[in-house]
């Protein structure tokens, strides 16, 4: 029976974050992270957008293999095509996934880390009660092999399906209104600017989330949407990417295709218990407003990595002692996705028939002034409606 | 374990899916899995609430009628 002070389940941003500064916190633990598909960073289920300011606390993008494309503009597209330029410099970039997570997990080993790809957690039970030492064992499947790992603490960074939290007692559900069904194709030979990010939003094209182009290269890009299946006429996910694809590059070569969900809710009531710490998809670690989640998970990898490290040198694994890690989660971000989540509610309420005219106030404002916070306040002299919203960004 | 029993349960077509998991937190009583790369729906406790099914990106979600296992015959005397 392997015996480790931390097994890290699920080798994405944030389980490969975790292991590495759990090591570096603490150099002298047995840090292992499984990965349960046979290669780290496959198969990849994002749109790869990220921020640059927070992706550098973690890695340097400039000229690495992993960064497919450097962003310097937002494009917002109102339901009848009328764009919105957002000009900003230096604002992201989109990743290569693929790359980008092995090159996570590879740094996590150069801490240390002993990562293993194709071991897959199928259960773990806690060795409590009145003489138990505390410890989880966690079943691995391994080639056809099951072994059982000790471990002091165990950190479920297990995405979107966690099972780590489910087995230890967290509740992890998510209600149907706050689950983006997402489809995404990589399309190549279509006709875009390939230093933006576009984001189209319409009840017709994906009802209650958006449609997005984040370009790879010139002429290659992810072209997906995420929607809100209680808001659709009856159709998938894939089937309105489908139409909106064959409207907008009828002749793109699609040479990828992926699926998945993303949880725009807010995280988890409770993300820790005894010896245990939940971090990024698994916990709901994700913008509710933009459905971004990487930095997320990497930000939130940190936090239980350090606290792993921390309370086993202290010798206390307890619930009580890693509920630090949810305090600090919600004070780094966690209180600001709550925010966020009002805000999402409100902006609920706003059709198509607003968001073409709210484009086309926006648009009369010089490009060069075209600073959020003017944005705002032309949009809300013009459009009393949005009055609601703007308030929630206070409460 | 659910109170009542359902007259249709969730079913995954394997040959659709895409293993991507968005359906195992919709789930109100955590009756699907995901292991070993095979999706599955546990008809013991699934609910028949339907909440898995349009979400599913895919598709490859549907609802099928629950059969009743059959009682045991009484034995046949000559």
């Amino acid at each position: 029976m392997p015996d480790v002070d931390v097994l890290v389940v699920g080798a994405g941003p944030a389980g490969a974050v975790a292991a590495w500064e759990a090591k570096r916190a603490a150099p002298e633990l047995d840090v292992v992270l499984l990965e349960r598909d046979r290669a780290v960073g496959s198969p990849v289920r994002c749109a790869e957008g990220v921020g640059d300011a927070g992706l550098r606390e973690f890695a340097i993008p400039d000229g690495a293999d992993w960064a497919s494309r450097r962003i310097t503009r937002v494009i917002f597209q109102a339901p009848d095509d009328t764009e919105v330029l957002v000009a900003e410099r230096d604002i992201g970039w989109v990743l290569d996934r693929t790359r980008f997570d092995a090159h996570l997990a590879a740094e996590a080993a150069r801490e240390g880390t002993e990562v293993r790809v194709g071991a897959e957690a199928t259960a773990m039970i806690r060795n409590g009660g009145g003489g138990g030492d505390g410890r989880w064992h966690v079943q691995v499947k391994e080639r056809g092999r099951e072994e059982t790992y000790r471990a002091r603490i165990v950190i479920g960074a297990d995405g979107v399906e966690t099972m780590v939290g489910r087995w230890a007692g967290l509740d992890t559900r998510v209600p149907a209104r706050d689950m983006e069904s997402c489809a995404q194709y990589v399309l190549q030979g279509i006709d875009f600017d390939p230093d933006a990010i576009y984001l189209q939003f319409s009840d017709a094209i994906a009802p209650g989330g958006y449609a997005w182009i984040f370009p790879k290269a010139v002429g290659v890009a992810n072209v997906g949407l995420g929607l809100v299946a209680l808001k659709t006429d009856g159709r998938n996910a894939r089937q309105y990417l489908d139409a909106w694809i064959a409207r907008r590059f009828p002749n793109g070569a699609r040479t990828g295709f992926t699926v998945g969900g993303v949880i725009v809710h807010t995280t988890i009531k409770k993300t820790y218990a005894g010896g245990v710490m939940v971090a990024g998809d698994a916990a709901h670690m994700i913008n509710p407003l933009s459905g971004g989640g990487i930095i997320n998970a990497m930000k939130a990898g940190r936090l239980a990595g350090c606290t792993a490290a921390a309370a086993i040198r202290e010798g206390d694994t307890s619930e009580r002692r890693l509920s630090a890690y949810h305090l600090a989660w919600m004070e780094l971000l966690g209180e600001d996705h709550l925010k966020y989540y009002r805000i999402k509610q409100a902006l609920e309420h706003m059709d198509d028939a607003f968001l073409n005219s709210l484009a086309r106030t926006v648009n009369k404002i010089p490009r060069e002034k075209r600073s959020i916070g003017r944005i705002f306040t032309h949009a809300l002299i013009k459009h009393p409606q949005l009055i609601p919203v703007a308030a929630r960004f206070f409460v | 374990m659910r109170r009542v029993t359902p007259d249709t349960i969730a079913v995954v077509d394997l040959a659709v899916c895409d293993r991507c998991g968005l359906c195992l937190p919709l789930c109100p009583p955590e009756a699907i899995h995901l292991e070993l790369n095979i999706l599955t729906v546990d008809d013991a406790t699934c609910t028949g609430c339907e909440k898995c099914i349009a979400p599913c990106p895919v598709g490859a979600l549907a609802m099928t009628p629950l059969i009743p296992s059959p009682q045991p015959m009484a034995p046949a005397h000559a």
